[in-house]
């Protein structure tokens, strides 16, 4: 019967909640804290060789996507004299916080001269230049860079669809070429390994990622996963990029394996074959066995395109917070104070009813504590002062859906209804008015979290769970919970929510 | 005993008070501090933090240096530095702090370079000075406003949809309504404007809506249920204002008692100086909020709606008291015949004769059982 599915889930809801919220508790996830409640890391990037002011503002610009694209919460971007200083939230380790601002660096498109397998001695030299088709063979990598990769240029919608078989000549025995030893300095003939720990010898950059715009974007074309981007036009777009293609699609000295590497901070990021020798359509695509990730994390390295200068980490530090302690434990103890006076309110003028208030909060409380600490642990989520405030604000708001349907029903019973009819058909009136306006709070996390960045994006994502939370716990919580109570027999025609109810004759 | 009576009526849901009739005294209040904040914003501006317009930062060798020291430094040299950052980085090497506060002049970043120097028992070299930028990039100010207005396009859809096009436009209005009190008493009384303070101005945002949507939604409902009654829109709009007044004032007190708290335990008592700004920029607009749904939108909306077909002939139709009161304690059920000044003749009943028909079918709802229901078989 209803009451079964009622009670059913009813407990349901709450053994899952709190089964959730102490597992958190054993596996010690607790919600990671903002820059100014816990400090976090900071790394000091030192701008190297020719650069001025505009490139400097362009870079932090370019940085902060990026920092922002790998999903720390919250992260400060400054320009102090003309040091570029990051701080990231919640990380605690010195080391990781180099690894993450080290994927910042310039992209460059450089040709590539051999490819291979590394062996033991990776510096010097290349165990058999061997082509990247046997490369493949020998190493059963799914999908290693290079390999099938093509770069093809595209009018509009046709994809100029080139034979992949021809694009792929064998490189004779390999010549001898003088290494140099910084891999990122762009002027000389450097060794670089991808992620696949496969080896490119790769020339002197022919342009830098500027060449792009920042439209690169990723998508399934003819059942591929391919990276679209758009070229800029000029002496430092297009032109240099066909100059460059060219070149490779002329198997010419520069570039004799035909392939141009896109490198990343020293590290290839692919090495697709060139298979037109002018790239007309004004775009470039990269297609080939790419993995949805790989496909994704292409396009945002080329939608960032490159900083415009070059930074040497100088210094990673901890950094402490800039509130302190105190602050976050005056907000914990001032949002507690204003918890219990919203409890008496609710006591004094709901009466017995606000038990349910109380025990669906703790619930909601639960359920957030969980997802926050959760989501901390997993995608570097930090709570800041403002995070914690607008937790505490939101504490009111979610009052309001009990507020919403406690009126309801008293209208209902002053209109000489049961307490069990006036429970039913307020929930279904009060439902649509919580529905609606939750909705409108859940529009507005969702368009902020998509198109903002920083403390912004943190505010949306908190409005989010807090209204996802209030619909579920209004639904499977309060309803049910109310309904209960409202039919038990114990109740009727007693004073509820303040007022008399209608002791029903047949019940 | 007056106050207490009127709470009592609004315990029970009897208030009846007439706001589309009064509707001149919410539009003036709220022109006048809107205008006032405006132009107040339009002379004075708002006071940007830090993370917004850059200053100049400091990095003196810590040793046993604590925050209460550069601040007592600061204040020597006339900064205020209630708003200062400061932060203590520990490497491999020393441990450095690093004061930022807005922007100042060289003989004022000279003179501090010295007096931490001094404090620190170290040369003046070795403390560094440098202009800092803004943390909070154009780009994200960009970025937030482009995605604001996608918010307002898609709200409004959804509220035209949900609710009617005239309604979303009326809560957009309220909207505005609020962040324009809120910003307006930001620059009224000087307050720094931090990027905690945006995330104020956005919780406010949000809450407007939400608390606007919540009152149309009873409007909407009434206007179906009063749909065959022939009432004037100002009738429907009065009934559920005073229908949802005791929800509007519980859910404002609720959500602004843990703000007020942060304001005044944690704030006043415990002497967290910042979250003062940014609790007072959330009250504002939480009373903002509130207030504007029941006096900006529902009036408002009342002079976009009055003239349609359906309602215009009872144009200028306002049942007060307990004629009021009927309508709410009935709904639908009959035609209610209004005392109105203009039209005097027509009313069939006096105020008294009214009131007494209205006392009586009150009680008899009250007293009259529920048909008892068929028993289960």
């Amino acid at each position: 019967m209803n009451k079964r599915r009622q009670i059913i889930s009813l407990v349901l809801l709450i053994v899952i909640v709190m089964g959730a919220f102490s597992a958190n508790l054993i596996a010690g996830n607790r919600p990671a804290l903002g820059l100014d409640l816990q400090g976090g890391a900071s790394v000091t990037l030192q701008p190297e060789g020719d650069y001025d002011a505009t490139g400097l503002d362009v870079a932090v610009e370019i940085i902060r996507s990026r920092v922002d694209s790998i999903g720390v919460a919250e992260p400060e971007i400054i320009l102090q004299g003309d040091t570029v200083i990051v701080n990231l939230p919640g990380v605690k380790d010195q080391q990781q916080a180099l690894d993450i601002i080290g994927r910042t660096g310039e992209l460059l498109l450089r040709p590539v001269l051999q490819t291979g397998m590394l062996n033991q001695d990776p510096s010097t030299t290349i165990a058999g230049s061997t082509p990247p088709d046997s490369t493949t063979d020998t190493v059963p990598v799914a999908g290693g860079p290079g390999s099938s990769r093509r770069a093809t240029a595209t009018t509009t919608t046709t994809t100029t669809a080139t034979n992949t078989a021809t694009t792929i000549a064998p490189v004779d025995a390999a010549p001898k070429v003088e290494l140099g030893d910084d891999p990122n300095d762009p002027t000389q003939t450097v060794l670089l390994l991808d992620k696949n720990q496969i080896a490119y010898v790769v020339g002197p950059a022919g342009a830098t990622g500027n060449v792009f715009k920042n439209d690169a974007r990723a998508d399934v074309q003819t059942g591929e996963w391919t990276v679209v981007v758009s070229l800029q036009s000029g002496p430092d777009g297009d032109v240099l990029w066909n100059k460059l293609a060219a070149a490779c699609f002329n198997r010419t000295e520069v570039c004799p394996t035909g392939q141009l590497a896109m490198v990343l901070d020293g590290t290839v990021i692919s090495a697709p074959s060139v298979n037109e020798p002018e790239f007309t359509g004004g775009s470039v695509q990269i297609s080939g066995s790419f993995t949805p990730e790989e496909a994704r994390d292409l396009a945002k390295i080329l939608e960032f395109g490159a900083v415009p200068v070059r930074f040497a980490v100088s210094q990673a530090q901890t950094v402490s917070a800039t509130l302190g302690s105190d602050s976050l434990r005056a907000a914990i103890i001032s949002g507690l104070v204003g918890i219990l006076l919203v409890v008496a309110l609710l006591l004094a003028y709901y009466r017995l009813m606000a038990v349910f208030v109380l025990a669906g909060m703790t619930i909601s409380i639960a359920f957030l504590w969980t997802l926050i600490s959760l989501l901390s642990r997993t995608n570097g989520l930090a709570l800041s002062l403002s995070g914690v405030a607008g937790i505490i604000v939101s504490i009111g708001i979610a009052v309001d859906s009990y507020i919403v349907f406690f009126e309801r029903i008293k209208d209902e019973i002053r209109f000489g209804k049961t307490l069990k009819n006036s429970a039913i058909r307020s929930f279904e009136s009060a439902w649509r008015t919580i529905v609606a306006a939750d909705t409108v709070s859940f529009i507005a996390a969702i368009v902020l979290w998509y198109l903002t960045v920083g403390s912004v994006r943190g505010f949306a994502f908190f409005l989010g769970i807090s209204a996802l939370t209030d619909i579920l716990v209004t639904y499977f919580f309060t309803r049910n919970a109310v309904l209960l109570f409202a039919r038990s027999k114990r109740v009727q025609g007693r004073m509820v929510l303040g007022i008399q109810t209608v002791k029903p004759e047949v019940l | 005993m007056k106050i207490l009576s009127v709470f009592g009526r609004l315990y029970r849901g009897e208030t009846t008070f007439d706001f589309i009739g009064r509707r001149i005294i919410g539009f003036g209040v709220s022109l006048t501090i809107v205008i006032a904040g405006a132009g107040s914003l339009l002379i004075q501006g708002l006071d940007l933090g830090i993370d917004f317009r850059g200053g100049v930062a400091w990095e003196v060798p810590a040793g046993t240096l604590t925050d209460v020291d550069a601040r007592e430094v600061l204040e020597a040299n006339n900064i205020e530095s209630l708003n200062a950052k400061i932060q203590f980085l520990t490497g491999t090497e020393l441990q450095v702090m690093r004061v930022q506060v807005g922007d100042q002049t060289e003989p004022v970043r000279l003179a501090v370079q010295k007096s931490f120097a001094d404090l620190a028992k170290v040369s003046v070299e070795e403390v560094s000075v440098a202009s800092v930028s803004s943390s909070w990039g154009r780009s994200i100010t960009e970025k937030s406003i482009r995605a604001l207005i996608v918010f307002f396009v898609i709200v409004s859809l959804y509220i035209s949809w949900r609710l009617e096009w005239k309604m979303a436009i009326t809560a957009i209005v309220a909207m505005a309504h609020d962040i324009l009190v809120s910003v307006g008493v930001y620059s009224l009384f000087g307050f720094e404007v931090t990027p905690a303070t945006v995330v104020a101005f956005l919780t406010i945002l949000g809450y407007s809506l939400y608390d606007t949507v919540v009152v149309f939604d009873r409007v909407q409902e009434n206007a179906t249920k009063f749909a065959s009654s022939r009432q004037s829109f100002a009738n429907i709009a009065n009934v559920s204002t005073n229908e949802v007044l005791a929800r509007s004032l519980n859910t404002t007190l609720s959500s602004a008692l843990p703000v007020i708290s942060l304001l005044v335990v944690g704030s006043f008592i415990l002497g967290a100086k910042s979250l003062e700004e940014f609790a007072v920029a959330l009250l504002v607009g939480m009373l903002a909020g509130t207030y504007s749904s029941i006096f900006v939108a529902v009036p408002l909306l009342d002079l976009l709606k009055r003239n349609e077909l359906k309602y215009k002939p009872f144009r200028g139709q306002i049942a007060t008291g307990a004629a009021m009161s009927e309508l709410m304690g009935h709904g639908a059920s009959e035609r209610i015949v209004v005392n109105n000044a203009s039209k005097s003749q027509t009313s069939v009943f006096t105020n008294e004769e009214i009131s007494a028909q209205a006392t009586q079918r009150a009680t008899n709802a009250l007293n009259h059982p529920p048909r008892p229901r068929k028993k289960r078989r």
